[in-house]
């Protein structure tokens, strides 16, 4: 026991750094090639913390406690408990919902921009796009005058509004911007090969301009798990950020970096990001370098220059918390695991490309 | 500076509380817990505010109380609110793993009784000295002081973990 109790003391050294460089070395050596040792450290380690946090806790409590004895808790109750005139506690509880309506009044003033393919710009890129082709069968005529196979491709694309979403879950729920879909009479959406699905709204969020999807095409199959996780702290100013999308019918890549921790006029549920989107951005994930959702590309500011709005991440997970939980009873989680952090940006491109889905509306 | 935080947010709170089925001691529960939430928030030094530090604390609060109404199988299907609230979910989940951990604690320091107890809090929670500790015990030397204090934490060890199990 004699023994147990040096090891403890060694241990406890160690931890707290009461130890010389050299013997420190040497304990990590011993460390190293004994697994029970090292495996004592690590619990006692565990063990040492709760128990500090154990006595920051009960510290604070006490010191609460006396804080709160100084209150007048008496008086307070009186001013501020169940009112019982009926017209004071109307305006006490929906005080809130006057706010929201006297903000919905302004935002209906202010201008957004929002990024929408219009059927403009569809026409334009079909433009360009049909000049490529006669371009092509112009050349293929004349290679087909010389091995005489080959048929021109066939373009279709009579949707008329497009936007980006990307999987919440393997089993097919969509996350997009509320405007791509609004007002729309049918809605399709192609995966990366440009398979179509048809879909179904869930649910849709106009406070934070979100809505769900759910793929109900028997031809979907089950992705595998999501590669990506969302992110629920805010991310700092500065921070180099990515996203995917759909501006035209291959995935676009777009990179930039959060410019501002808020909004459009401070709105605290978006980031402003400094990033090249074009319309059909919208919807798009936004990611950081470790391939951690932190955002929903939304909205674009009319005439400045690259100020992007996407809204925060951790309103999708309230989004998220309205999906209904799936056979087994069990809630519908995010991924918690981000198997991209490790790998480099194509890498990470190239495995979240299967995730993310061009969003075709007919209005 | 906890004293002013304290005072400051705490009517808040009241009144969320008084006015959705709750009573002064409830009120004092729940706000005291969502400070713990925002002291370990803070410690835990991923605390960037991205709201008023007033919505978050209510929204700590809010969540708080409304679980345990759950519990008290109170009804909750109007809530009347006082203030903006933001997503705490995450902050939520840490914190019931931290309150699990803080109670586990809790009831295995109660059940390792004197004078174990207060050799554990003076050592590892006040930074006693073994010498200090010595002689507050009336131990005759240190390596006594230190053989209890070990056998202590080996028996505190184990009722922590045993609880584990359960």
């Amino acid at each position: 026991m004699r023994n147990e109790i040096e090891l403890e003391g060694i241990i406890e050294d160690y931890l707290n750094g009461k130890l010389t460089e050299a013997e420190a070395k040497e304990f990590e050596q011993l460390r190293r090639n004994d697994p029970a040792i090292d495996h004592k450290v690590v619990a006692h380690k565990v063990f040492l913390e709760s128990l500090r946090s154990y006595g920051a806790v009960t510290d604070l409590k006490q010191k609460m406690d006396e804080a709160h004895a100084r209150i007048d808790v008496e008086t307070l109750s009186r001013k501020l408990g169940p009112h019982p005139s009926f017209m004071v506690n109307i305006w006490r509880k929906n005080r809130a919902a006057m706010g929201v309506a006297a903000s919905f009044l302004l935002l209906s003033f202010a201008v957004l921009y929002s990024i929408q393919q219009n059927t403009e710009q569809i026409g334009s890129v079909e433009q360009v796009k049909r000049d490529l082709t006669s371009l092509k069968s112009s050349q293929s005529s004349l290679i087909r005058k010389i091995n005489s196979t080959a048929s021109a491709p066939k373009n279709e694309n009579p949707a008329n509004y497009g936007g980006t979403g990307f999987a919440l879950t393997a089993n097919g729920y969509i996350l997009t911007s509320l405007h791509v879909i609004e007002g729309a009479e049918s809605i399709t959406v192609l995966d990366n090969q440009g398979q179509p699905y048809k879909v179904r709204v869930v649910r849709t969020d106009s406070q934070y301009d979100l809505a769900i999807l759910k793929i109900t095409d028997d031809k979907f199959r089950i992705l595998s798990n999501l590669p990506y996780r969302l992110k629920h702290d805010n991310i700092g100013m500065g921070e180099e950020v990515y996203t995917l999308g759909f501006p035209k019918d291959d995935a676009v890549y777009g990179r930039g970096y959060v410019s501002s921790g808020t909004g459009y006029n401070g709105d605290t549920t978006q980031y402003q990001v400094s990033i090249p989107v074009n319309p059909g951005n919208s919807g798009g994930p936004l990611l950081d370098q470790k391939g951690n959702i932190i955002g929903v590309i939304s909205a674009k500011q009319n005439q400045v220059d690259g100020a992007t709005f996407a809204v925060k991440s951790k309103y999708i997970q309230e989004a998220l918390n309205s999906i209904p939980n799936d056979s087994l009873g069990n809630k519908v989680v995010f991924s918690k695991k981000n198997s991209l952090q490790v790998l480099s940006k194509p890498k990470q491109i190239e495995k979240i490309k299967d995730y993310v889905f061009m969003i075709k509306v007919y209005k | 500076m906890l004293n002013k935080l304290y005072a400051g947010y705490f009517p808040m709170v009241l009144q969320f509380i008084l006015n959705n089925n709750g009573d002064e001691d409830d009120a004092k529960d729940v706000y005291q817990e969502g400070i713990i939430v925002l002291y370990n928030k803070i410690k835990g030094g991923d605390f960037e505010l991205s709201s008023k530090l007033k919505t978050y604390i209510y929204s700590v609060c809010r969540r708080i109380w409304l679980k345990k109404l759950a519990q008290y199988s109170k009804k909750t299907s109007s809530v009347a609110d006082f203030e903006d609230i933001i997503a705490i979910e995450e902050d939520m989940e840490q914190h019931e793993e931290k309150d699990q951990q803080f109670e586990k604690m809790e009831v295995a320091l109660t059940s390792l009784g004197e004078p174990c107890k207060t050799i554990i809090q003076d050592f590892y929670i006040h930074n006693l000295s073994m010498q200090d500790i010595c002689e507050k015990f009336g131990y005759t030397n240190t390596d006594n002081a230190k053989t209890q204090k070990y056998k202590c934490l080996q028996r505190l060890k184990k009722l922590f973990f045993q609880s584990e199990l359960k």
